[in-house]
């Protein structure tokens, strides 16, 4: 029992552990949040796109001498706005424009990085640095965080029509268009933020697989959204933990947590696989029949 | 004058321009297949998926491809498994899986750090790359260039029309199953030249372009094959003069390319729509 107080309290003895655990919970929250939508509308590429997009941002903020989420927030929009124009004007389906618009910005940025001196190391940007999170970090963190998620939580029931269904949300009168940008505003700010903490690319991961094992065990959206949510935060801290004991980087110890979570729900859950081989025929029938 | 030259005096540059452009070429040949169907993520689910098998091959010093394709195949086969098993959309389920590989492999790299960078793996470096390295890559894109070479035909129809196929007396999932051999084997060749995280453009962006320029497939593959291979050798070319970011370099090139392709294009670009436009107008007046 000792044992397991000490996996927890040594490493809370450190201040930059304190402050990694509270960011990383933070943005686990949050990212979990909005996974729930993307898993539902099938976004989980946007997020993809958009992580990547921010790179030319961060560097030319830094040549402006503007902030860099700024920067970041404003390429990763972008990012989206080009994408629609693209996919607009063009007989070139959505997901290949994505790819082209996201990579290019992201070779872009990479090329401007080289030829520019700036203060920011390549590999906190690809990676995060969760362990070197100042404080003045988080408490941006916890303001764009604690925006998102309140937004997210005060509009939960339009957002989730939206992502549903967008043509009855047309009929019933939501502005769906506004709606559709306010969730990708929301996606391009969660993404900033989260880029300290984890990287460009594991982002995705926050922002997919909370959702998905959500998915995979509730049978309610509210409830999706209390599993997802837990299971983040949980993952955050005990990925955050073991990152310390092991001598590994966080983000990614953060992110397989989340994944063996997953794999968990996916054998076990509700719609698991040893559920659903357990029953009879005619039971499995029931079952699906009941949870349409 | 002499200073344009220069890189061609080194030989680990004619090294890199030849290799890249061979690199570029494949991979533009799947582009054009890759971006009608609308699986630009899986390319780029693959390109990340690989990164821990090279990660452990190079701790374990196996030749990279070796470990590459075996965690792309476990990788395919965890999403195939997943899918089949919920009804997850298919882009979160790639999305969950491909991302779980990449932390995988960082946190590898992380606990047993390597004689070759993290960054080198994520953003390639061509400029520096190994003679056994250079080896590996030439070779798997000369067997993916011969397959496509003599399959291509049958690939098309297969692309294009599946029932077609059928009755015609080819096998679909096959030649699909080949397909999908093929991208990995590029996305392993082209881990060393851009990187994983640029691999997708590589094998999107310049089928993407051609599309935009041709209106018959196999003059699309043609001008794709030139687009992939000219920007890769170039994008090579250049970034002796920056020093570094070749990968970033060849991707920025095709960018610009496709934008150009965007708005000028004789048939299919913003420009030529305009004209249409106003001319049908006048007509009409």
């Amino acid at each position: 029992m000792s044992e397991l107080f000490d996996f927890i309290t040594v490493p809370l003895s450190f201040g930059f552990m304190q402050r990694a655990l509270l960011v990383s919970v933070l943005i686990g929250a949050v990212c979990a949040v909005l996974s729930c939508y993307l898993v539902l509308k099938g976004w989980s590429l946007m997020g993809d796109a958009i992580s990547h997009a921010v790179l030319p941002g961060i560097v030319l903020a830094y040549v402006a001498g503007l902030p860099l989420s700024l920067g970041a927030f404003a390429a990763g929009l972008s990012c989206a706005g080009l994408t629609g124009y693209l996919k607009e004007n063009s007989r070139v389906k959505e997901d290949t424009v994505m790819g082209i618009v996201f990579s290019g910005m992201f070779g872009f940025g990479l090329v401007l990085f080289t030829k520019i001196e700036t203060d920011q190391h390549l590999e906190h940007i690809l990676f995060g640095n969760l362990l070197g999170v100042s404080v003045s970090d988080l408490i941006e963190t916890a303001i764009i965080a604690g925006g998102t998620f309140l937004i997210v939580l005060l509009k939960r029931r339009d957002l989730l029509l939206y992502c549903f269904d967008p043509q009855h949300a047309r009929a019933v009168g939501l502005p769906v268009r506004w709606i559709h940008y306010g969730l990708l505003v929301l996606l391009a700010l969660t993404i900033v933020t989260s880029l300290k903490a984890v990287g460009i690319i594991l982002v995705v991961a926050m922002l997919v697989a909370p959702g998905a094992i959500a998915y995979l065990l509730a049978d309610r959206f509210e409830r999706m959204l209390l599993i997802a949510m837990a299971a983040a935060i949980g993952s955050s801290v005990a990925g955050t933990l073991i990152s310390f004991h092991i001598d590994g980087a966080t983000g990614p110890c953060i992110v397989l947590t989340q994944a063996a979570l997953f794999v968990l729900a996916f054998l076990f859950g509700r719609r698991g696989v040893f559920r659903t081989r357990q029953g009879t025929g005619a039971d499995r029938c029931c079952r699906t029949a009941a949870a349409e | 004058m002499g200073e344009l030259l220069v890189p061609f005096g080194y030989d680990y540059m004619i090294k890199a321009m030849w290799v890249s452009a061979l690199v570029g070429g494949v991979c533009a040949f799947l582009s054009a297949y890759l971006m009608l169907k609308g699986w630009s993520l899986m390319g780029d689910a693959l390109a990340h998926s690989i990164v821990p098998g090279v990660a452990a091959a190079y701790i374990l010093k196996l030749p990279y491809a070796a470990g590459a394709f075996f965690a792309g195949f476990l990788a395919s086969f965890g999403m195939a498994f997943v899918r089949q098993n919920t009804q997850l959309r298919e882009d979160a389920t790639i999305g969950i899986v491909f991302t779980t590989f990449f932390a995988a492999g960082l946190l590898l790299v992380s606990i047993y750090p390597t004689s070759i960078d993290v960054q080198t793996i994520v953003l390639g470096n061509i400029l520096g790359i190994t003679d056994e390295d250079a080896f590996q890559v030439v070779i798997i894109s000369v067997i993916s260039l011969a397959v496509l070479l003599l399959k291509w035909k049958d690939l098309m129809v297969v692309f294009f029309d599946e029932n077609h196929a059928r009755s015609v007396g080819l096998r679909p999932r096959l030649l699909k199953i080949v397909f999908f051999t093929l991208l990995s084997a590029c996305t392993v060749a082209a881990l060393q030249t851009v990187g994983s995280c640029l691999v997708i453009a590589m094998v999107v962006t310049p089928g993407a372009t051609a599309y935009l320029l041709c209106d018959r497939f196999d003059r699309l593959l043609m001008v794709s094959v030139a687009i992939g291979a000219a920007t890769s050798f170039i994008g090579a070319y250049i970034s002796f003069f920056l020093d570094g970011a070749t990968g970033g370099v060849i991707v920025s090139l095709q960018t610009l390319l496709f934008l150009a392709a965007f708005y000028l294009a004789p048939k299919h670009g913003v420009l030529a729509a305009r004209r249409r436009i106003q001319s049908a107008a006048e007509v009409q007046s």
